[in-house]
């Protein structure tokens, strides 16, 4: 299994961690393994069926297009803490082409003939937050969390 | 045998039932969907139950695998019924804007054997 857990010392305002770590995505195997990490972590922290679906959906969504579009890149998972709020966070990082009509890609009519545009655009409406940066230098960094 | 990363795909009277499994690689999803035509010419059924009970995540790429496999069915003739959907699935489908078009739901398998025309209670006992 290409992940592991570490211990985290970012302390990001307003979050706090109690679990972290990763895993690789270079092969379609592990779009398995990044759904089923997600799975995992979204059941400990006690999400609802629905929610823990919805989180599954997205990270399957996000990792199928670091492995479609940049071949290889990371899912970086955290449990994180926001005063008595609890939630996941998941950032997927890659140095692909990246995209470069952003806010294309986040329109509704906007999809490329694979359809990112569409497992983008629902993957923002799964999720409580979204953010998205993308370069061509940097490639491209998806963040999304899902509070209990 | 259907396992949480391969599915299965069986005969019943003269209608196939395709098992989608719980913990599906793309692979296993495109070997199924190549399993299920090719049993069509088989068997040439008059109908195929595509079977999602076991299914917790149904993303766009399987949700396109599924719609895509029940439209050829139809293609060769065939008439393809959704069995099983999840409510967390369900939900998650209709919020992603994934819709099933024109193809055929039920709950269950029973279901969706008595509307392919099959009867399912005496002779489904008798060789249980």
């Amino acid at each position: 299994m290409d992940e592991r857990q570490e211990s985290d010392e970012r302390r990001r305002s307003p979050t706090t961690t109690a679990r972290s770590g990763e895993v690789w995505i270079d092969s379609e195997d592990d779009i398995l393994r990044a759904r089923q990490q997600a799975r995992s972590i979204a059941e400990d922290i006690g999400l609802s069926i629905t929610d823990v679906t919805r989180t599954v959906t997205a990270v399957s969504e996000l990792a199928r297009n670091v492995f479609l579009y940049a071949d290889e890149g990371v899912m970086k998972w955290r449990e994180i803490e926001d005063g008595p709020r609890v939630g996941i966070e998941l950032v997927f990082e890659d140095d692909g082409p990246g995209i470069d009509d952003v806010d294309g890609v986040l329109r509704a009519d906007h999809s490329t003939s694979n359809g990112m545009g569409r497992g983008i655009q629902g993957t923002k409406k799964l999720m409580d937050d979204f953010e998205l940066t993308s370069s061509a230098e940097k490639g491209t960094t998806i963040l999304i969390r899902k509070w209990r | 045998m259907t396992t949480a990363e391969d599915g299965s795909v069986t005969q019943v009277f003269d209608v196939l039932i395709a098992n989608f499994p719980s913990r599906p690689t793309d692979q296993a999803v495109d070997q199924l969907q190549q399993a299920v035509l090719n049993e069509m010419e088989d068997v040439n059924p008059r109908g195929v139950v595509l079977d999602i009970s076991a299914v917790t995540t149904l993303d766009s790429f399987f949700a396109r695998v599924i719609s895509e496999t029940a439209n050829m069915v139809a293609l060769m003739g065939g008439r393809a019924v959704v069995v099983g959907m999840r409510p967390a699935v369900a939900i998650t489908a209709a919020e992603l804007g994934f819709g099933l078009g024109d193809i055929e739901t039920a709950r269950n398998t029973d279901h969706a054997l008595t509307l392919l025309g099959i009867s399912t209670t005496s002779e489904a006992e008798r060789d249980g």
